[in-house]
């Protein structure tokens, strides 16, 4: 391990109430943080053993590719309770009524190319002709700070809420200039959704501080960055074990 | 939870009636004329021939010089045969030997009797040892005229086991008749009916077989009070804590309301439906017991994480028909999940649940959770019977979590409270009694 290891990782017994702490296994599971806007999915034990798997080096790709699906719909399944809805009332196949409730408003998909691609899978799964629009960030080799090579999205974005995706987020320096692009093409910071595997406190700080209103969903926050601002523990690069690895 | 709301199914208190006779005195086609006049799927015939003891190398040299003596009581198992008898007669699931009569010797294969309502014992032994009486409920005695039973014996052995001539002939006056009147004529006296003739006495038959259609009638009366019982201790009790209702989120709440909505197109009905699956699944599998585990990342970096591995294997039982429309959802999150089947049938006569199939993982008592998947639980008379079909293959009980997407709280109650360590996850509580939309909708049918 790194001698500049920062803050302990919390550990705690996860596992279902019913089962007393002596019962449950213990596992790392996410540092918790102050800020408002970032929902952390619930730290089931079957959520610590899907990261489990797609955090150890020696899972291949076949299996990286679908666990990680798993926690992307888990992601997706959280987002999307985000959304709007308005009441409905209807009866049932018995003939009670149920007063349930509608889908309200259009959404829209946004990639962080290429890793946030990955994420589309679950995204579909959900729901199901869901438009797609993508975005390209590099890193400036000159200047080393995030540049906008390329993007595509829906014309009529701002009247959708975005569900942004991108699986990791280290410093959020791509993550918060996609949501830069979007808000100049007119999309309201508050109906911006950042879907996020891995998080680590500073990028999800930066998000609190520079766009308190997107909501940040994120199935994990790391303990920090390493210095040269990977995640730790992580799980290595996304994109390089879901396409090429 | 005391033993008061304990669950027995139809075939916890099997009923066995013993079918003993000399040889080729026409038990086996008494056993299945009785069978065929019963016309019902809980009836088994059980020869006593697979019960023959595997016999020592010099034994079997006797054997096919045809100077074994099997037509003694000394030939057969009667220790398994009781054992086996136990467990039939309490509802477990019993593995029969199977004994070939060409090799002389027990197979490596066993057939499995689960389940029966009436199991028929057959053999000339039948009424012979006084444990195996003891579990009896009806005991009789096939009566046959003894040239006709050597005839009879002759073209059996010769067509059927291989034999020949001179060997029968010669293994009928060593053997055959002799332990005849010595041990089989006796068992006459403690029968409780000779039937003479065989098949063609179709009066008997006729008796007999109403006899046992009184005895089952009983039983399923005794049964549906049984339930009745149980549906009483859950009707005055709030909702057990091990059931489950997933948190009603908007999402939720809003597939609830396209599943319920009779308008929803077929296309998106099942499409919302294997959504809502893979959320019940995943809160399902959160049962399964993990175990702490250290994994590195990969280079450069090699980060250790503190996680959990999955060291059990996670199975899923299907009740027919309904179950299999979890099976898209199920393969989404667990794509290789070893999955049984199990169908269970209201007979519409009596309003009781009744169990027609079964195929299940064989290690399936090893798994770490078995999930059971019914999208829809009205009385729980179909969950309760399918949660005691897999406690007698061994699964126990804490390991079981029964799967549905609409239950009534009574129906959950009744299945908890018979099984306290079972657990069940639900995705809507409705009423108790529903008709079963939930997969007729998605069935299409």
């Amino acid at each position: 391990m790194s001698s500049d290891m920062q803050p302990l990782a919390p550990s705690q017994s996860v596992g279902p109430e019913y089962r007393p702490a002596t019962q449950k296994p213990t596992a790392t599971v996410s540092t918790p943080l102050p800020h408002e806007n970032v929902h952390t999915l619930p730290q089931t034990p079957q959520l610590i053993a899907l990261l489990t798997m797609i955090r150890d080096k020696n899972t291949g790709r076949a299996d990286f590719i679908f666990y990680s699906n798993r926690i992307i719909r888990l992601l997706v399944e959280e987002g999307l309770n985000h959304l709007p809805v308005v009441g409905q009332t209807i009866t049932t196949p018995v003939g009670r009524t149920y007063s349930g409730v509608k889908f309200e408003g259009k959404i829209c998909g946004v990639s962080i190319m290429r890793a946030g691609e990955a994420m589309e899978q679950g995204l579909r799964d959900c729901c199901r002709s869901v438009r797609i629009g993508k975005i390209l960030i590099q890193r400036d080799e000159e200047t080393s700070k995030p540049k906008l090579f390329y993007h595509k999205l829906p014309e009529d974005i701002a009247d959708r809420w975005c569900l942004l995706l991108d699986p990791m987020l280290a410093t959020g320096g791509s993550a918060l200039m996609a949501v830069e692009v979007l808000k100049s093409r007119g999309v309201p910071e508050d109906h911006i959704l950042f879907l996020n595997l891995i998080a680590s406190p500073e990028g999800a700080k930066s998000f609190a501080e520079q766009f308190p209103k997107v909501r940040v969903v994120t199935a994990f926050v790391d303990v920090g960055l390493d210095s040269k601002n990977y995640i730790i523990p992580g799980l290595g690069d996304f994109g390089d074990r879901f396409y090429t690895m | 939870m005391g033993t008061s709301s304990r669950y027995s199914p139809p075939w916890g208190d099997a009923s066995i009636i013993g079918v003993a006779g000399g040889s080729g005195s026409g038990k086996t086609s008494l056993a299945l004329a009785i069978v065929a006049s019963l016309n019902l799927p809980w009836v088994v015939i059980m020869s006593m021939d697979s019960f023959y003891k595997p016999l020592t190398p010099a034994q079997s040299k006797k054997a096919f010089s045809n100077d074994y003596d099997f037509d003694s009581p000394e030939a057969i198992d009667f220790d398994i045969l009781v054992d086996r008898l136990r467990d039939i007669k309490q509802g477990k699931v019993a593995e029969i030997p199977v004994y070939s009569f060409e090799k002389h010797a027990r197979v490596e294969e066993t057939t499995t009797i689960y389940s029966p309502h009436v199991l028929i014992l057959e053999g000339i032994f039948a009424l012979h040892d006084p444990r195996v009486l003891e579990l009896l409920d009806l005991k009789i005695f096939a009566e046959a005229d003894s040239d006709l039973c050597l005839s009879r014996r002759l073209v059996r052995d010769i067509k059927e086991r291989g034999r020949d001539i001179e060997g029968c002939i010669k293994q009928w006056f060593d053997f055959v008749k002799p332990n005849f009147h010595k041990y089989v004529a006796p068992q006459r006296e403690i029968a409780d009916v000779i039937v003479p003739r065989g098949i063609e006495n179709k009066v008997a038959i006729a008796m007999l077989s109403d006899s046992i259609q009184k005895t089952l009638h009983r039983k399923s009366t005794l049964h549906q009070q049984e339930l009745r019982r149980l549906g009483q201790i859950a009707e005055e009790s709030p909702l057990s804590e091990n059931a489950c209702v997933i948190k009603q989120t908007n999402q939720v709440r809003g597939i609830h309301t396209l599943l319920m909505n009779p308008e929803t197109e077929s296309e998106e009905y099942i499409f919302y439906f294997d959504r809502m699956t893979c959320l019940l699944i995943e809160k399902a599998v959160d049962f399964l017991p993990f175990t702490p585990a250290q994994v590195s990342t990969p280079a450069p970096h090699n980060y250790p994480y503190m996680g959990l591995h999955k060291t059990l294997e996670v199975s899923a039982v299907v009740i027919l028909r309904g179950g299999s429309a979890f099976e898209t959802g199920l393969r989404r999150t667990i794509p290789d999940c070893r999955t049984g089947r199990i169908l269970i049938q209201t007979n519409y006569r009596t309003g009781e649940p009744e169990l027609h199939y079964r195929a299940l993982p064989s290690n399936i008592a090893e798994h770490g959770l078995v999930m059971l998947l019914d999208p829809q639980m009205s009385t729980g008379g179909a969950a309760l019977m399918a949660v005691r079909v897999l406690v007698d293959h061994g699964v126990p009980e804490d390991r079981i979590v029964f799967v549905t997407y609409l239950a009534g709280r009574v129906g959950v109650n009744r299945v908890l409270s018979a099984f306290p360590d079972v657990r069940a996850v639900v995705a809507r509580l409705g009423d108790d009694m529903e008709d079963r939309w939930v997969e007729t909708r998605y069935l299409g049918c």
